[in-house]
């Protein structure tokens, strides 16, 4: 589904991604952690040329996402995406947000839209907040949306950016529930996340990354018991033994 | 007393002729700054480097050189390059619009690029192109960033018509020049045509501050 091949990214000066190879099948639920920094959000957000690569091969859903000639909005409308701080429109009710797309962009009718939005609302749980702006939600409401949004297209892969990162601790638990009523039914996911928790159980694989190089990958039983790489170890015990 | 009330009595026409002006000359230029100004607005945030640096260059030399030489370069400039003479109330429109759209033009590209960076992200990476994300998230957020600032441009705009009178372009302040000729009476010749302007000006004050309550900032946009 994903296929990074030598993936080098320079941020004028800065190496940000350094010869990045990768693959993540369907259905797979790829979880990537790391230091700050290190380069992770940067990986997820060239999957759909959110940024662009400087140089290597980088395959998704069987398009070459950095060729210029490739209809870029053919692509992302099969991947949903879910940030740190949302990003949901603030002028637009949580059906409007969820709309927008089905309606502008797979010219669904308003109806058509709106019932689908519904499914989704329901699926994360916050059918009653339709009519509500997001500034009347809470954070943990607001990320549920946005999941809703994401999942309006119905991709084939939904990206996430630190989706608990800006959450009170006590929203994180009812976005993690969604995530992974999502893995179950076997979406395939790219997940950036400092939830460890969340990676133990939920991810097929980890992906340890530190200074814009991926360090380990690993299924997640034995990365977090025994890790080969010093880096990761010493990653594990700073954020475990606290 | 101070204030000659004869003035205003006995010289009204001519400060209705000069209202006229003033307004005609407003609400044209208001039109055509408004447009000038949101398509050099376009330049300045196009991803396209050349473009960008020609409104960029627009918006930079036109708002940082007084009106009044820009109203001497309409006057002298285009019959120099054109060979034709403009009527003095075209030239004065040229003037006044060249110089207002650049700062319409800053004050509608503040607004844009204020929304912040992840609506856009947001938007295109569910589909949308650039033009539909500046359609339906982009711009719906920046109207409402942009009306205070627009708003002062086009007061600017009224009271900046006055400069009509160095072009002997008939406005308010060329009608209150001549009235003041006649009657030696400078004080009460200008105050009156003061109260004229803010005839114009308290009324579009208010229309902003209505506008400003009809589209309320948004509560919850991310800095």
């Amino acid at each position: 589904m994903i296929h990074f091949h030598q993936i080098n990214k320079h941020y004028g000066p800065y190496h940000v991604l350094k010869d990045i190879n990768l693959s993540v099948k369907q259905g797979e639920v790829v979880v990537v952690i790391g230091p700050s920094g290190s380069g992770k959000s940067t990986l997820v957000r060239c999957i759909n040329r959110l940024e662009w690569v400087t140089d290597g091969e980088l395959i998704v859903d069987g398009m070459r996402v950095n060729d210029k000639s490739i209809d870029i909005n053919k692509l992302r409308r099969h991947i949903g995406m879910v940030f740190q701080h949302f990003n949901l429109y603030p002028h637009k009710t949580v059906m409007q947000n969820i709309t927008l797309a089905p309606i502008q962009v797979a010219g669904m009718s308003k109806q058509e839209a709106e019932e689908a939005a519904m499914v989704n609302l329901d699926k994360v749980g916050i059918a009653d907040k339709a009519n509500a702006f997001p500034s009347q939600l809470s954070g943990g409401q607001q990320q549920r949306v946005a999941i809703a949004r994401g999942l309006a297209m119905k991709p084939k892969i939904m990206l996430f950016d630190e989706p608990t990162s800006a959450l009170d601790p006590e929203t994180i638990g009812e976005v993690l529930d969604v995530m992974r009523k999502l893995a179950q039914e076997g979406m395939t996911m790219v997940v950036v996340t400092h939830e460890m928790g969340f990676a133990k159980e939920v991810a097929d694989r980890i992906v340890f990354m530190d200074q814009g190089t991926i360090i380990e990958e690993a299924e997640p039983a034995q990365f977090f018991t025994q890790p080969r790489e010093e880096r990761a170890r010493l990653f594990l015990s700073r954020i475990l033994n606290h | 007393m101070l204030i000659q009330f004869s003035v205003l009595t006995e010289h009204l026409d001519r400060y209705l002729i000069g209202l006229g002006g003033t307004v005609a000359a407003s609400v044209v230029s208001l039109l055509a700054s408004f447009v000038l100004g949101a398509m050099i607005a376009v330049l300045c945030i196009t991803p396209v480097k050349p473009l960008q640096w020609v409104g960029t260059a627009y918006v930079e030399f036109f708002r940082n050189i007084p009106l009044i030489l820009i109203a001497f370069f309409v006057l002298v400039g285009v019959p120099l390059l054109t060979g034709t003479v403009l009527v003095p109330f075209i030239s004065g429109l040229t003037a006044l619009t060249v110089y207002t759209s650049a700062f319409i033009a800053e004050a509608i590209r503040a607004g844009i690029q204020s929304v912040p960076q992840g609506q856009m992200e947001a938007a295109r990476s569910s589909g949308l192109t650039y033009l539909q994300a500046m359609r339906y998230v982009i711009l719906p957020q920046a109207v409402r960033l942009v009306i205070p600032p627009l708003g002062n441009q086009f007061l600017n705009l009224v009271k900046n018509s006055s400069i009509f009178t160095v072009l002997s372009a008939s406005d308010l302040m060329y009608q209150a020049d001549l009235i003041n000729s006649d009657t030696f009476d400078t004080f009460s010749t200008y105050i009156f045509a003061a109260l004229f302007y803010l005839i114009l000006t308290i009324p579009l004050s208010f229309g902003i501050r209505y506008l400003e309550r009809r589209f309320p900032r948004v509560k919850g946009v991310e800095a």
